[in-house]
């Protein structure tokens, strides 16, 4: 949809050295959005710069018809995005693309690397966690990132987390790689039996594609279906440029192009073709 | 989605040779996918055209990524020609374009002489009932096709058939002897003369040109030190490239007398009017499309506005006004 959302907050939260901001819009995307979707947002008056710019659904109010996004500081789009006031309104296209399976029992595991958090907030929000047990591992820079990127939402919303820093400030030490390979030990033989059934546990994952990569290797070699949202730079958002492709490996062998506005962000682990350079 | 009510008593009939439509905003290949990803922003139906995506033979996947980079009001792309190919565009995407109650024009593109021959021909069989006095849209099937001779030839080393006027002639001789739809020859901006190849293209039997397709482009990151396009270089549209194709449209106006549909930055009502005024027929709105999904019919009730208030009954009286020499 083509719409007009009204700005209800658009704030620096956290460090000011880390940028990254929340923005609210009120309208009627909340109506149908789903978490993994995202929104194309009008930054500029002018051309310059001259294409919309892609950021996710991080939470979804509908009663309140709000929607949350989290945004970082990336370079000019972003920047004038932080300077648009409350009750100004925004161009905004969306909700785009295909969101996150929505598991109704069984057990989630939620890998996020850096900024790649902002989705999966808007996916633990919406699942019941009565009935799916979910758990995040989350790995960033260092402490004042992870508090900038609201560590303090992910403690109100109550579930089971575990996170990395490079140099250590908070949580383990490391990658949040080395955090998803233990958490699959240890649930497995925790007092030598297997309390994780494999087939009742899914992984789903948001971050630099390296990271995705290797978390897609992991999960596939434990049997666990993952699904991983992907970034590209998009020009339209709804599927008409192909500009923002990603290989896919097709059931028959053949690689094949999907769009990550439209087929995606969220992909299958399993079909992206992670090495394709064609 | 946005509705476009025009006014009773303008005439909005576009004459393109015998390709008539019912206005004269058209979408540009590469830009409007195959007429869908739009419906909901933008009915098909209040457009003059739609063009598709350009169409090869066989299907291709086009360029790794990155394939896009922004530049200072531009946008530079090395899509690649990723499509269906022929077959597959036949069986699943053209029955669907026909369901948008507008015209459909093909855009087709090869890298050899026998390729334009076989989709010219292969699309013949999928032309719309013609006859040059109807509206086109009123019926389904293909209303033209627009030959994008901007790809590689490679039989000539790679050079592109639209910067040799005798290779560009030659592309649209034979797509003329494979079809009897009304042939779009679309020129690309990167030579040194756009009337030469104007002129090279009507002796090919083109019916129309459209003009321009992208400028041959560059970007380099300063941080990586690499070009940004994974392919290094792409194709520039977007408002930077307008006043190259104004210039180029009111050049080719004056070199041949074929109808022009102008196009290359085009985003708003005003720079429609500059393009009509330089000499074109009809105006085919691309990378805009990506700003603003509703470019289309803003640009059609901004170009009804403006003739209505200098008193133009039709959108024909704007075309070429800005050759006249008192
Ligand atoms: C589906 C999707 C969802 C996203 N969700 C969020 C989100 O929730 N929060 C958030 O902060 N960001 C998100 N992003 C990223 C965000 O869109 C970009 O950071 C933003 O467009 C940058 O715009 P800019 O003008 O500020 O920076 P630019 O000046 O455009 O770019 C800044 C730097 O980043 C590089 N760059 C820009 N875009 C990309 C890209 N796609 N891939 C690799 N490098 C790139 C540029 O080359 C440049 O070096 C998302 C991206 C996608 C595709
Ligand atoms: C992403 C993209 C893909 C394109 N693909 C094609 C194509 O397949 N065939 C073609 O003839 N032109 C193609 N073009 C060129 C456009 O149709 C148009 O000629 C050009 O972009 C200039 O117009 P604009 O500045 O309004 O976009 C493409 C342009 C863009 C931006």
């Amino acid at each position: 949809m083509y719409l007009q959302e009204r700005v209800v907050e658009n704030r620096l939260i956290g460090y000011p050295d880390q940028g990254i901001y929340k923005l609210v819009l009120y309208g009627q995307v909340a109506k149908s959005a789903k978490p993994g979707q995202f929104v194309h947002i009008q930054v500029s008056d002018t051309y310059d710069p001259l294409l919309r710019r892609p950021l996710s659904i991080a939470g979804i109010d509908q009663d309140r018809e709000e929607v949350t996004i989290y945004y970082r500081v990336a370079g000019k789009g972003t920047d004038l995005l932080t300077r648009i006031s409350v009750n100004e309104q925004v161009s905004a296209l969306g909700p785009l693309g295909t969101g996150f399976t929505i598991p109704h029992t069984g057990e989630l595991l939620l890998i996020a690397g850096g900024i790649g958090v902002f989705p999966l907030y808007s996916l633990i929000q919406v699942l019941s966690t009565a009935k799916v047990s979910v758990k995040l591992l989350w790995g960033g820079e260092n402490q004042e990132f992870l508090e900038s990127a609201d560590f303090n939402y992910l403690k109100y919303l109550g579930v089971d987390y575990e996170v990395s820093t490079l140099d250590g400030s908070l949580g383990y030490q490391g990658l949040v790689t080395d955090l998803l390979e233990k958490e699959l030990k240890t649930s497995k033989t925790p007092t030598g039996k297997e309390i994780k059934s494999a087939r009742l546990l899914r992984a789903a994952a948001c971050g630099p594609r390296g990271m995705l990569k290797a978390v897609t290797a992991i999960c596939l070699k434990n049997d666990i279906p993952v699904e991983v949202s992907l970034e590209e730079r998009m020009a339209c958002g709804i599927g008409a440029c192909l500009g923002c492709v990603c290989t896919v490996r097709g059931k028959d062998g053949n690689l094949k192009r999907k769009r990550v506005c439209k087929e995606g962000p969220v992909f299958d682990g399993e079909e992206v073709a992670w090495d394709a350079e064609v | 989605m946005q509705k476009f009510n025009g006014m009773q008593d303008f005439d909005f009939t576009t004459r393109l040779g015998d390709l008539i439509l019912k206005n004269p905003v058209i979408t540009s290949s590469g830009t409007y996918g195959f007429g869908e990803e739009y419906t909901d922003y933008c009915s098909p139906a209040y457009l003059g055209a739609i063009t598709v995506k350009g169409i090869t033979p066989l299907p291709r996947l086009g360029n790794p990524v990155p394939r896009l980079a922004e530049t200072p009001s531009g946008l530079l792309n090395s899509v690649g020609l990723e499509n269906p190919g022929l077959e597959d565009f036949l069986r699943s995407y053209l029955p669907k374009l026909s369901n948008l109650h507008t015209a459909v024009i093909v855009n087709i593109s090869g890298f050899s002489l026998e390729d334009y021959a076989l989709l010219a021909s292969a699309l013949q069989d999928y032309a719309s009932p013609n006859n040059s006095t109807n509206i086109t849209s009123n019926s389904s099937g293909i209303a033209a096709l627009e030959v994008n001779i901007s790809c590689p030839n490679i039989k000539h080393g790679g050079m592109a058939f639209g910067t040799n006027p005798k290779n560009a002639e030659e592309v649209i001789a034979v797509v003329r002897k494979n079809t009897n739809l009304p042939i779009i020859a679309k020129l690309s901006p990167n030579v040194t003369d756009i009337a030469e190849m104007a002129k090279a293209v009507e002796s090919g039997g083109a019916d129309i040109i459209s003009l321009i397709n992208t400028l041959l482009g560059m970007s380099i990151d300063i941080q990586t030190q690499k070009p940004i396009l994974a392919n290094k270089m792409g194709g520039l549209s977007g408002p930077a490239v307008r006043p190259v194709a104004v210039r180029m449209v009111y050049q080719v106006y004056q070199a041949v007398p074929l109808p022009i549909i102008g196009m290359g930055g085009l985003t708003t009502w005003q720079d429609a009017v500059e393009f009509m005024l330089a000499g074109a027929s009809a105006v085919s709105v691309g990378t805009a499309n990506f700003l603003n999904p509703l470019a289309p019919l803003e640009i059609l009730s901004g170009l009804e506005e403006y003739c209505t208030q200098r008193g133009y009954n039709s959108i024909r009286k704007l075309v070429g006004l800005a050759h006249r020499t008192c």
